[in-house]
């Protein structure tokens, strides 16, 4: 076993350094060798360079144990909307080479290079390494890369050498990078099933791959028997290249400081995240029937509860309603929240409802007429340019007050002719003199 | 001859057909078919028309320049999308290559003669090589700087185009960003 043609199939797997810290210290030249944090609005740590890994950070460390390890850390609140201006140039260029690019999250894909040798003229190593080139060269930032027969082993080729690697798996060399590698890194295969397979005597990736299909048969479920067929080079995982359009479920939650125990302002912010939510949904021309309203308490504990909706909808006034008549079941003003959240779920695709004798739907479709007028006027001046009174006191006031209220350099840094809401899509890569 | 194709143009308008050579005899006031054959010979050089196999006449581009007349007769209808088609938008115009391009503001009066102001905007694009007397974006002690990229022999150095600052030569490699693409200022 393990001794394949090298290529039955070329998945490619690639993932962004560091992500977020790189994009802004391709900003800011003057951040290179530094250990850079971003999540300054958020208060924890939600990536950080190399440097800032070797000083001890981790990922999700409260900023406040940061400063205390690594006094001349660099904390940026984080620009979103650079971030994925750059993921959404990841993607376009990988797209030059292949049309089969799956969008795993904002900094990794999958691209399958299946049968591309020859019309590209180029052996599927050299694909991953022109990929490469462009991805590090266009954009800035490094990316490592990682090229094999399955999903499974391009994820560990692409971890393999971090930062900017590019490793190759051929088929006929996969116990190399199986040898060594610990069960749980595996990806797919979590802290319970890993401890299992050790208890069967089972240790690194090599182990597992090893066994026969009987043994893999009678012991695990399906799932983490496709992973073992992927860790022997038989793809099973096909790479996903629809764009993601089509959502199971819509989420929005948002945090603000300092906490707040007032029930208006509490449900306010409640209040914007449906709206957001709603704006979400009416773009991929969705509607949700069941809704999830949750509220996160300054203990980090989370109240919430599920409601049913008369029938499908994008209208957030629709959906306020509902939230407001339940609020104050999970709602106690002896408690500080610091985040609210709405989950929109059993997404189906809108069209036209069956009228009910009540009128109402006739009343929800009239709505959402208005709602289109809403998205129009979002398109022309930005969004938020009309929302609900609902929503008011979250949307006039500041999201964070002090330190983390710090704005992006994006955000406070204007061209003439940007307003607050809109920016020109390019990446600001600040001034020069 | 343009007269004679003219008289089987107008042949082929009243009858549907093409004319027979005794036909065309008649209608030149040949007197041998043999001077039909040479001038159809040369029509058919001239691909106005063709024989088939058994060597009768078939219509070649008899109408062509008739049926574009015809449409220029008619005018242009309205601004057609196939026109449309090859303009470009402005965003087209300024940026080529769309993953590569970043914005920079310029801070500062170093590159004024070159007609850059202090907060205007430049488009660069990354993955280019720069080009002597290109203007780019370089890494000079931790920042960016725009200027004009020269080279004294073999050594790069970078120019302001302001003759109050002074050219900026690199202790070691110097380190280039990017080419500035295009200058936008809105008012």
């Amino acid at each position: 076993m393990l001794n394949l043609h090298s290529f039955t199939q070329a998945i490619l797997h690639i993932d962004g350094d560091c992500f977020f810290a790189a994009c802004e210290v391709a900003k800011n030249p003057a951040l290179r060798g530094k250990p850079v944090i971003t999540g300054a609005e958020r208060g924890i740590v939600s990536s950080l360079s190399y440097e800032a890994k070797a000083r001890g950070v981790t990922r999700a460390m409260r900023l406040s144990e940061v400063r205390r390890i690594c006094p001349d850390a660099v904390i940026l609140p984080s620009d979103y909307e650079t971030y994925s201006l750059y993921s959404v140039r990841m993607f376009n260029i990988v797209r030059r080479y292949t049309p089969e690019v799956e969008e795993y999250s904002i900094d990794e894909c999958f691209a399958d290079l299946t049968g591309l040798q020859r019309p590209l003229n180029m052996s599927y190593e050299k694909i991953a390494a022109a990929i490469k080139r462009d991805l590090d060269s266009e954009l800035g930032i490094t990316f490592s890369v990682g090229l094999a027969p399955s999903k499974v082993l391009a994820k560990v080729a692409s971890k393999w050498q971090k930062p900017s690697g590019l490793t190759i798996i051929p088929g006929n060399q996969i116990q190399v990078f199986l040898k060594d590698l610990a069960v749980e890194k595996i990806w797919g295969i979590g802290p319970k099933t890993s401890a299992y397979l050790n208890k069967l005597g089972i240790k690194t990736a090599y182990d597992f791959a090893c066994q026969d299909e009987q043994w893999v048969k009678s012991k695990l479920t399906k799932p983490h028997q496709e992973i073992w067929q992927e860790l022997r080079g038989e793809a099973v995982y096909v790479v996903d290249n629809e764009r993601k359009s089509d959502y199971k479920s819509i989420s929005k939650t948002k945090t603000f400081t300092p906490a707040s125990n007032k029930s208006s302002y509490v449900f306010s912010q409640l209040s914007k995240n449906i709206e957001n939510a709603c704006i979400k949904a009416r773009r991929h021309r969705l509607e949700t029937k069941k809704i999830f309203i949750f509220l996160k308490s300054n203990d980090f504990r989370y109240y919430g509860l599920e409601a049913k909706l008369d029938c499908p909808t994008a209208v957030p006034t629709e959906i306020i309603k509902i939230a407001k008549e339940n609020f104050n079941q999970i709602f106690d003003e002896k408690k500080a929240f610091r985040a609210t959240g709405v989950i929109l779920m059993d997404l189906a695709e809108a069209h036209s409802p069956q009228l009910d004798i009540f009128g109402h739907v006739a009343r929800v479709q009239r709505l959402f007429k208005i709602f289109a007028s809403v998205d129009g006027l979002a398109q022309k001046y930005g969004k938020h340019t009309l929302f609900t009174g609902s929503s008011f006191e979250a949307m006039t006031a500041r999201t964070h007050q002090g330190e983390r209220g710090e704005k992006s350099e994006r955000q406070s840094n204007l061209f003439r002719g940007e307003t607050f809401r809109r920016h020109l899509s390019l990446p600001f890569l600040g001034e020069a003199v | 001859m343009e007269h004679n194709k003219n008289k089987i143009i107008s042949f082929y308008q009243r009858t549907g057909r093409m004319p027979t050579y005794a036909e065309l005899m008649g209608i030149y006031g040949f007197k041998s078919k043999n001077s039909v054959f040479k001038l159809v010979k040369k029509m058919a050089e001239e691909n106005f028309l063709h024989k088939d196999g058994q060597g009768r006449l078939l219509p070649g581009k008899l109408f062509k320049e008739i049926r574009i007349l015809g449409l220029v007769e008619a005018g242009f209808p309205s601004a057609a999308e196939e026109e449309l088609a090859d303009t470009m938008s402005l965003d087209e115009y300024l940026v080529k290559n769309r993953e590569a391009t970043f914005m920079l503001r310029v801070k500062g009066e170093s590159m004024k003669d070159a007609g850059i102001m202090n907060g205007d905007m430049v488009l660069v694009e990354r993955n280019t090589t720069p080009k002597d007397g290109q203007i780019v974006i370089a890494e000079v002690d931790g920042e960016w700087t725009i200027k004009y990229l020269r080279s004294q022999g073999k050594k790069p150095y970078l120019e302001p185009a302001n003759k109050k600052f002074r050219p900026i030569y690199p202790e070691s490699e110097l380190k280039i960003a990017a080419v500035v693409k295009a200058v936008v200022r809105k008012y």
